[in-house]
């Protein structure tokens, strides 16, 4: 039993990639401006835990207090191994942070001391719920009656989630499938699901059974409207993150914008303020102008997200009325405290970059030329950066204009349709040519059956032929060839 | 004479006569061994047929002369080259038809000879009538295609080569297929792409090594390997970047040859690599490739500002194309003009370039001209191609299967039906 609960539980699964991703960006925070004790009172379970684990590692000054927070919160639950975890991660902060002034302040304070006697009780106690649980799901198989077995192994599930035993939880809780009897047991069972795979980071996982649940046959029928659209808030704000952390930031934009406001009800996952931020994020990097007046400006539910969140408001605001200089400043502004968010810090940086493209982009349309010291001004650069910039956009087709490098003036392209017309269907004829007789060849290979195969010699057929014709005519092809 | 010999020269005879090939053949293939052990009279029995009407025997007299003569000396050698071409000029091409193994080996062996003594460039001219004679159209490729590229190579002499290298290929003779390893048909293309790179044109250069590894394999051909390394050497010089391989590339392909060939792949990461793997590429006698792609990445790169820029000062480009200075910059910029890569002017009073667009408004009589060549050119292949479908749709074989147990639908189509379409 206890074995169980040692396994740590961040490393459960989690996909390779996701880990470096984690990894590698190891940056610090200075200066956030984070009210700690509001922020972790958004969320509650596993998602509290994390995020501020996820804090004490990214910033030093709140270290202390983020690992604190997360002490105390543990002990209202089994997850003896996590409680061990944050005390050794305590120790080294207090350690590192050296300062003996805020060493003896803290110490003065409330240092927690690792409390063995409640690491043994809960250890017991949570041995004996186990087992209790275990023989309960017993009896409930011995009389095999369905209901009873599916609430059993969604106690188990509970359990496991507890103590912290993330494989396991999904385990019982994917088990409990085989008992569901009506749709709305198994759009549980699915958040469930997707709950737990969501904290090992399991993204396809998640993504598959939220269409699983949607794809519930009476998903639409379930009694009580209320209900029903905070169930369909929590699979759009789960399948959101999923597509955010897969850095499909699109989907991810939809997803959150389909949420409601007022059945946000999610502390295990995130806030709405998550909502907020995370759509009007992506949003603002993927969607084009229209698309952002009508789905986020104009959108009546996410405005209401939006008023948690007034500096990205204003923000988006900023955006559509064409001031970028403000919008960007203020964007650097609330930098810090997203790099603090656990979900978004990974991909802040791209999307950061969407955005500033986008403004790029949206600057530019409706000019034929534009000084490019005034663009610089506009968006806080040089006018070399901003040139270097400008390249990378224009060689990706996003901006069609061309640099006027000695006066430092941007020009529209004017693009003639007819030749680039003419152009691309050449290109396309001769496409169709090479693919055409490659085909046609192919066709009188297979026809008579030409392939590479082991002829009945001794070892390596080819190998002795091959090579001695070629390189023996390889040089005095090449030499010819002028450089 | 010993007898089995007069025997065969009789049999010859009398088949030749009635027009027998067929049988002929068997009989020839039988008599090898009796040709291979009276290799002294062979000579003789040579004067006794005629080239014209006897051309079947001939043409395994010569090839058993020359198979059996491998330690003899260079006297009897010397007249090989007149025989074989006595004989491929005169041969009745209907006969040797029978028998496209032996005629090719013929040429083979006449390939090896000439490239033994070093005087390739004469069998072009011998070998490129060879081909035509045994052609049954055009596009019909044998495994001697192979034989006249790799003479072309090695005597320098391209040209020849390029009227057989330019007709896209259709059909492919029997010798080359079957239990036949597909060694020639590899040669082909590669000896093909080589010449093309040779002659600079690329275009056709990648789709010729695209095709040798694209053959269908299940082990790995040394040829492949080495088609593979120019391959990703001539797109990085016309695209600038490794393009996916197709779908039904074999799976040997992507497990073995791209591990064999990583150091060509990290040249389009780094431009180090052509320094740091100098060794490789040397050893694969690709260093001359090697250069072009650098050069060619400059080129590209140039090209790309071209899209962005308006005016650069020719400093400018040199840093953002990594060249060494202005100076290198004004050199490539003025040979891409010169070749009509670019356009663009060089005003050299103040140091900038001016890129314009370019002039082609595809208004002239000749675009038109080159549309209606391309235009016509596809639909000759959709033609092509409809053809092929119009057989395998009357092909018994494919009409039995697609139609399973309902025969009596098309009883007619599959009577009428005369094209066999070996599958």
């Amino acid at each position: 039993m206890f074995e169980m609960n040692t396994a740590e539980p961040m490393q459960v699964d989690v996909p390779p990639e996701d880990n470096e991703n984690n990894e590698t960006e190891s940056y610090i925070v200075e200066n956030p401006t984070l009210d700690l004790e509001t922020y972790a009172a958004a969320y509650t379970g596993f998602a509290k835990l994390y995020r501020l684990m996820f804090v004490a590692e990214h910033c030093p000054s709140l270290r202390l207090e983020a690992l604190k927070m997360a002490i105390s919160y543990v002990m209202t639950t089994y997850n003896v191994s996590l409680y061990h975890t944050l005390h050794k991660k305590l120790a080294d902060a207090v350690a590192s942070a050296g300062l003996p002034d805020v060493a003896v302040q803290m110490g003065s304070q409330d240092i927690p001391v690792l409390d063995t006697i409640w690491t043994e009780s809960k250890t017991k106690k949570a041995a004996i719920k186990l087992e209790k649980l275990d023989t309960d799901l017993k009896n409930y198989k011995t009389n095999s009656i369905k209901e009873s077995i599916r609430r059993g192994h969604d106690d188990l599930g509970d359990h496991y989630l507890d103590c912290g035993d993330l494989t396991s939880a999904l385990k019982c809780y994917s088990r409990a499938r085989d008992y569901c009897t009506s749709g709305k047991h198994i759009i549980m069972m699915c958040l469930n699901v997707v709950k737990v795979s969501v904290y090992l980071q399991n993204w396809a996982h998640v993504l598959n059974y939220v269409s699983k649940a949607e794809g519930t046959p009476d998903f639409n029928e379930v009694p009580g409207k209320d209900s029903n659209q905070s169930i369909l808030t929590r699979l759009k704000c789960a399948a959101g993150l999923a597509e955010l952390a897969t850095k499909k930031y699109k989907s991810a934009a939809k997803h959150f914008l389909a949420a409601s406001i007022d059945h946000c009800d999610y502390p295990e996952l995130l806030s709405s303020n998550n909502v907020a931020i995370y759509g009007g994020l992506c949003a603002l990097a993927t969607f084009d102008r229209s698309e952002l007046q009508k789905q986020v400006i104009g959108s009546s539910s996410f405005k209401l997200f939006l008023e948690l969140e007034p500096q990205l408001r204003d923000i988006i605001f900023k955006f559509y009325e064409s001031k970028y200089a403000s919008c960007l400043r203020l964007l650097d502004d609330i930098r810090d405290n997203l790099l603090l968010d656990m979900y978004l810090a990974p991909h802040l940086n791209s999307l950061y970059m969407q955005i500033r493209n986008r403004a790029l982009i949206q600057y530019f349309s409706p000019y034929l030329s534009a000084d490019m010291h005034l663009m610089a001004a506009a968006f806080n650069r040089t006018v070399n950066a901003l040139e270097d910039e400008l390249m990378q956009l224009i060689l990706d087709g996003q901006i069609q204009a061309r640099i006027d490098s000695h006066n430092k003036i941007l020009y529209a392209k004017d693009v003639d349709q007819r030749s680039t017309t003419f152009e691309r269907s050449l290109a396309m004829g001769r496409e169709y040519q090479r693919r055409t007789s490659m085909l046609i060849l192919r066709a009188a290979m297979l026809k008579n059956q030409i392939h590479v195969k082991n002829v009945g010699r001794d070892t390596g057929p080819q190998s002795g032929e091959a090579p001695g014709s070629s390189t023996s005519l390889t040089p005095r092809t090449f030499d010819t060839v002028p450089l | 004479m010993a007898s089995p010999l007069e025997q065969f020269v009789n049999n010859v005879r009398t088949m030749s006569a009635s027009g027998s090939f067929r049988e002929l053949c068997d009989v020839i293939a039988k008599s090898d061994e009796v040709l291979q052990r009276n290799s002294a009279h062979l000579s003789t029995v040579l004067e006794t047929l005629d080239i014209q009407q006897h051309s079947l025997g001939v043409l395994a007299v010569l090839v058993a002369k020359f198979t059996v003569q491998q330690g003899a000396t260079d006297v009897d050698k010397s007249t090989m080259y007149q025989q074989i071409h006595d004989f491929i000029t005169n041969c009745n091409g209907e006969q040797v038809r029978f028998s496209p193994e032996l005629y090719t080996e013929l040429c083979h062996q006449l390939t090896n000879y000439l490239i033994e003594i070093k005087q390739p460039i004469r069998g072009i001219e011998i070998l490129k009538k060879a081909i035509r004679k045994i052609q049954l159209f055009d596009s019909h490729l044998t495994s001697i295609h192979a034989d006249l590229c790799q003479l072309c190579l090695l005597s320098k002499c391209m040209k020849p080569a390029l009227e057989f290298l330019d007709t896209d290929i259709t059909g492919i003779g029997s010798e080359l297929g079957g239990n036949n390893d597909s060694k020639h048909f590899l040669l082909y293309y590669y000896y093909g792409g080589m010449i093309y790179t040779a002659m600079k044109n690329y275009e056709r250069a990648l789709y010729f090594f695209e095709v040798v590894v694209t053959v269908p394999a299940l082990v790995v051909s040394h040829i492949m390997l080495e088609a593979y390394k120019k391959y990703i050497l001539v797109t990085f010089i016309l695209h600038g970047k490794v393009l996916p391989m197709p779908k039904y590339t074999s799976q040997v392909v992507c497990r073995f040859l791209k591990p064999l060939s990583a150091a060509y792949y990290e040249l389009a990461t780094s431009p180090h690599a052509a320094v740091k793997h100098r060794e490789i590429f040397v050893r694969d006698k690709n260093m001359g490739l090697v250069n072009q792609v650098l050069s060619s990445m400059y080129k590209k790169n140039i090209q790309r500002l071209t899209k962005t820029f308006l005016t650069l000062s020719l400093s400018d480009v040199a840093a953002r194309v990594q060249l060494s200075g202005p100076a290198q910059a004004e050199s490539y910029i003025l040979n891409m003009i010169e070749e009509g890569e670019i356009y663009a002017m060089i005003n050299q009073k103040d140091g900038m370039v001016v890129f314009l667009d370019s002039p082609e408004k595809y208004a002239s009589p000749e675009t038109l001209c080159v549309l209606e060549q391309q235009m016509a050119i596809c639909t000759k292949l959709h033609q092509y191609i409809q053809e092929m479908d119009e057989q395998i749709q009357v092909n018994p074989q494919y009409v039995k299967k697609s139609v399973g147990s309902h025969d009596e639908d098309m009883p007619a189509t599959s009577q009428n039906s005369k094209t066999t379409y070996s599958m």
